[in-house]
């Protein structure tokens, strides 16, 4: 498969005047042409303002890329200027957002919205761009769209709006495609239609897809790999059933083991992870994790973990994984995903 | 709990509305006629989609809206209608409620051990400020937080650890009946879980009874005893946690839950989603469309017509 | 890797208390606020222009050895010099003192102003905005009517019906002015009233008084405040103003408005009469305008992290 995005050694800060917040601390992953990969992560894990600096849409000052490397399609996008990044944005890269009303223009024509890229990018004319963004509508599964062409946002419901954004997102047919908690705000059902479309336009149009969201329900959905952020790092990464049934980062387990599973009954008691994330204008030494972490050992307070392998496509960035840690158990609602895992393997081999 | 105890009513819903801007042209019926019984140490779980009306639902049943018809009766008495202030407070003893948005349900500018101790000031439980200081440390430690925190502001603290500051602030007039009107669906996920247990945890200790309204159906599932779906102001189906989710009789029901995405790829790659549209129904204007057992104690919103044809497919 | 001792991979005992932990000082609204007050150069240059008056008012009569009043002609209209440090009047009268007995005049006028509109227009603006329906509306629609009426010709009017003096001017420039601050405050409450913080008083049993004086109006204080510090230098410029009309306080009492209203026909010959009350409403006003403008800035929710 062709490499799309290389991030390497990612590290951005912001200037606050509570101090310097290193929200993101040293991330690394790659993109594959026509794949999706999910980033979890809770709130102050960084995801967000990781895609949003791959677009180079983090304000600088107070932001800054203090480190790394941002390769789309071999080319650094850091050191590229805003202008430069104009040409990149709408174009290679697309980018809907969490919530539709104050990602769409509310004074604008959404018609308008989706031509004003085909427009710039494409050279279009007026003619062309607007019978091109009609024919995006009904491909967003948006009915009678010669006439919605022409409305504002504020008809549309919440999950037309959806669409809609991603209708200008997919307009000059992008390489990459970054969506940030897009469903987050949608009721469960209009979720489920918008999944589905977005997997289903992936496969035509053979766009890569960066998914960042906060739900494993949705990440077990779309995700072919998998990128687990904590507190400004990636900890633990892989295809997506290696980390939902073989999980090796105490962090990993905690999400896992903190949600309800519809065979659970009510006596188990739910895993809580306690405490809160830790503060960024103060990194701690060490794993960021090792204070909520039940299975801390003493070098986690003392060194950062390096990424361990745990197959070529599965690492995870915890000294559980070093050949001198002790062997622990993890929680049981992680073991019993782990019994799956070892007979699918079994079932597939 | 011996049957008895388990089978007493403590909140009856009848027939209960709640229509906004009546009689002008944008009226809303949030609530529109629905009626169910809550009994005494369960919890009872209310799901739905947005604008379904289970806040709503929760607010009007606290009194913070006056009702536009139907009852809520608490304990046998009538929570709504005329009453003089010494009764309305009698209430607010009785029924507490913990709200959805940890950063907007406390007041910025009030000390954390104000903000807990504003029950215990308007009911006057305190004998002096010393008793008071050690009522408000003794509700922080109950909800897994430490004296110290006492005086700070809720600035300071995260999302998980102020929505514990509401529930302390709730158990602080030592009610029987808590409204959780969504109060885990703006944390993370890690944190819910910390939530959730603490709320389980105090309904053993203090034998609460707890109407849960939530979105988030796994969640709901695991803590509650019955679960009520609600669509469009209606319940369209009550029934045990674990009879709902393993037999859905309802169209909606049955869609919402197979729109739910789980953590589990496998599980993912082999969902089916059902649609839900509630033309499918085909109800004419007159056809009387109520909520009727179709297996015991699980109830569906249905008409005559429905009802043979579930009791047939389900029972 | 590089060699880890095997020890460190020991487990390490977690204390959940220390999860909870906060570990920096506690810091309220208020001294965020004043943190970032103090950042603004501009409003610092303010607050101490603010002190200096409030001193030379307190002080500044005493200062030398004349009074405000002891009239003397043959001292009439002199310059500035080292005796008189403001000069003198046309009647002889030391204008330092004069001015400084002025500010005192001026300043509290302007503030008893400001108060009695903080008053009045915090509890009309919030029981009308907590309550709704037609008391908001029947509330509303007296502001807006007083509002609508002519502001001079009142105050005029009551000049005339009244006798001239510090309390009718006062009372003038209440008699409107509260309508600004029980707008903005009922601007506040309307959207402060929906807050689940304000619910949840509500479902405690909070009475309105409770709601209103715990919860709605310290919530408001930030744009109170800021109306209040701007209030403040209106009300001394229309006293001025009224002074230099003509309808102000009374000889041989002396506002910064009379003295610039004696001082102005004059102007050619003997600008220093006219010059230091009036350089003074300038400066006081600027200095109140600032501290306003730093104060709004400060309390600005965006700006806080």
């Amino acid at each position: 498969m062709e490499k799309l995005l290389e991030v390497k050694d990612l590290e951005v800060s912001f200037q606050t005047y509570a101090g310097e917040v290193k929200a993101v601390r040293g991330v690394n992953f790659d993109l594959y042409k026509g794949e999706t990969l999910a980033i979890v992560g809770e709130s102050g894990s960084g995801k967000s303002v990781t895609s949003q600096t791959i677009m180079k849409l983090i304000p600088m000052p107070p932001g800054k890329i203090t480190n790394g490397q941002i390769l789309f399609d071999g080319e650094d996008l850091v050191p590229k200027t805003d202008k430069e990044m104009e040409k990149i944005r709408g174009k290679d890269i697309g980018m809907i957002f969490q919530d539709p009303m104050t990602s769409l223009n509310p004074t604008m024509k959404v018609g308008m919205q989706i031509m004003e890229g085909l427009i710039k990018h494409q050279n279009m004319s007026k003619g062309n761009a607007k019978d091109r963004a009609i024919e995006l509508l009904r491909l967003v599964g948006i009915p009678s769209p010669e006439k919605r062409v022409n409305q504002y946002p504020h008809e549309f419901s919440g999950g037309m709006r959806q669409r809609a954004m991603i209708a200008i997102a997919l307009a000059s047919s992008p390489k990459l495609l970054i969506a940030d908690e897009p469903t987050t705000a949608l009721d469960v059902t209009i979720q489920a239609q918008i999944l589905e479309l977005m997997k289903e336009l992936q496969k035509k149009l053979e766009t890569a897809i960066i998914f960042i969201t906060h739900d494993l329900g949705v990440v077990a959905n779309v995700a072919d790999r998998v990128a687990v952020m904590y507190a400004g790092k990636i900890i633990e990464t892989g295809t997506v059933d290696e980390i939902f049934y073989n999980p090796k980062h105490p962090y990993t387990w905690g999400l896992l083991s903190s949600m309800p599973s519809l065979d659970s009954d009510e006596k188990t008691e739910l895993m809580a992870i306690p405490g809160s994330p830790p503060d960024l204008t103060n990194p701690p030494q060490g794993d960021a994790f090792a204070p909520r972490n039940h299975y801390a050992m003493k070098i986690d307070f003392e060194m950062e973990p390096p990424m361990f392998k745990v197959s070529d496509t599965h690492y995870a960035a915890t000294w559980l994984l070093h050949p001198d840690a002790p062997k622990v158990d993890p929680p049981e609602a992680v073991k019993r995903r782990m019994k799956n895992f070892s007979s699918e393997k079994l079932r597939k081999g | 709990m011996n049957e008895m105890a388990e089978k007493q009513k403590l909140v009856e819903i009848i027939n209960l509305k709640q229509y906004f801007n009546v009689d002008k042209p944008n009226m809303v019926k949030a609530v529109d006629g629905i009626t169910f019984d809550i009994y005494k140490g369960e919890t009872l779980g209310l799901v739905g989609e947005s604008g379904c009306g289970k806040s709503t639902t929760g607010r009007t049943i606290i009194r913070l809206y006056n009702a536009t018809g139907g009852k809520v009766l608490f304990n046998g008495e009538d929570v709504h209608g005329k009453k003089s202030k010494k009764e309305l407070k009698k209430f607010n003893r009785k029924m507490q409620m913990i709200f959805q948005d940890p950063y907007a349900s406390l007041n910025p500018r009030m000390t954390v051990a104000d903000i807990i101790a504003e029950g215990i000031d308007i009911h006057g439980l305190a004998k002096n400020n010393k008793d008071r200081m050690e009522q408000v440390y003794s509700l922080l430690e109950t909800v897994g937080l430490n004296r110290e925190h006492a005086n700070r502001y809720p600035h300071e603290f995260s999302g998980g650890q102020r929505q514990r500051i509401g529930i302390a602030r709730a158990l602080a007039v030592k009610p029987e009946f808590i409204i959780a009107d969504e109060p885990i669906s703006a944390l993370d996920v890690s944190i819910q879980a910390q939530v959730v247990n603490l709320l389980k945890k105090l309904q053993k200790e203090k034998g609460l009874t707890y109407l849960f309204i939530a979105h988030d159906l796994s969640m709901v599932k695991y803590i509650s005893d019955r679960i009520g779906v609600m669509y469009f102001g209606k319940i369209v189906e009550l029934a045990n946690a674990d009879d709902l989710y393993q037999n859905p009789i309802h169209p909606y029901t049955q869609s919402l839950l197979s729109a739910i995405p789980l953590p589990d790829p496998d599980y993912e790659r082999n969902r089916k989603r059902k649609v839900y549209d509630p033309r499918e129904h085909g109800y004419s204007r007159d056809e009387e469309v109520t909520l009727r057992e179709i297996r015991p104690g699980h109830l569906v919103a249905c008409s005559e017509k429905e009802y043979k044809e579930y009791k047939e497919q389900y029972s | 890797m590089q060699n880890i001792p095997k020890e460190l991979f020991t487990p390490a005992t977690l204390n959940e208390n220390e999860a909870e932990k906060i570990s920096k000082p506690s810091l309220s609204f208020w001294k965020d606020v004043t943190t970032r007050f103090k950042k603004n150069k501009l409003a610092l240059v303010g607050v101490v222009l603010l002190i200096l008056l409030v001193l030379m008012a307190i002080f500044g009569p005493m200062m030398n050895e004349f009074d405000y009043r002891t009239t003397n002609l043959a001292n009439a209209n002199k310059a500035p010099s080292s005796v008189h440090w403001f000069g003198t009047d046309e009647l002889g009268r030391d204008v330092f003192t004069r001015t400084w007995e002025g500010a005192r005049i001026s300043l509290f006028i302007g503030l008893a102003a400001a108060v009695i509109d903080l008053i009045i227009g915090v509890l009309w603006g919030g029981i009308s905005g907590y309550m709704g329906g037609k008391v908001d509306e029947f509330m509303m629609r007296v502001a807006d009517i007083l509002y609508g009426v002519p502001y001079l010709l009142l105050v005029i009017l009551l000049m005339v019906i009244l006798e001239q003096g510090i309390g009718t001017m006062i009372l003038a420039m209440t008699i409107t002015g509260w309508i600004n601050m029980a707008r903005i405050v009922r601007g506040q409450v309307l959207q402060l009233k929906y807050q689940e913080y304000v619910l949840a008083a509500q479902t405690l049993g909070a009475d309105v008084k409770r709601i209103m004086f715990k919860h709605l109006i310290p919530n408001s204080m930030g744009p109170i405040l800021v109306t209040m510090t701007l209030t403040i230098p209106n009300a001394i410029f229309t006293e001025s103003f009224l002074s230099y009309l003509g309808l102000g306080v009374q000889v041989p009492l002396a506002s910064w408005g009379t003295m610039a209203s004696e001082g102005l026909p004059a102007f050619e010959y003997y600008p220093w009469r006219l010059f230091f009350p009036a350089t003074l409403i300038c400066i006081t006003i600027f200095a109140f305008n600032v501290i306003g403008d730093g104060m709004r800035d400060a309390l600005d929710p965006r700006l806080r992290k």
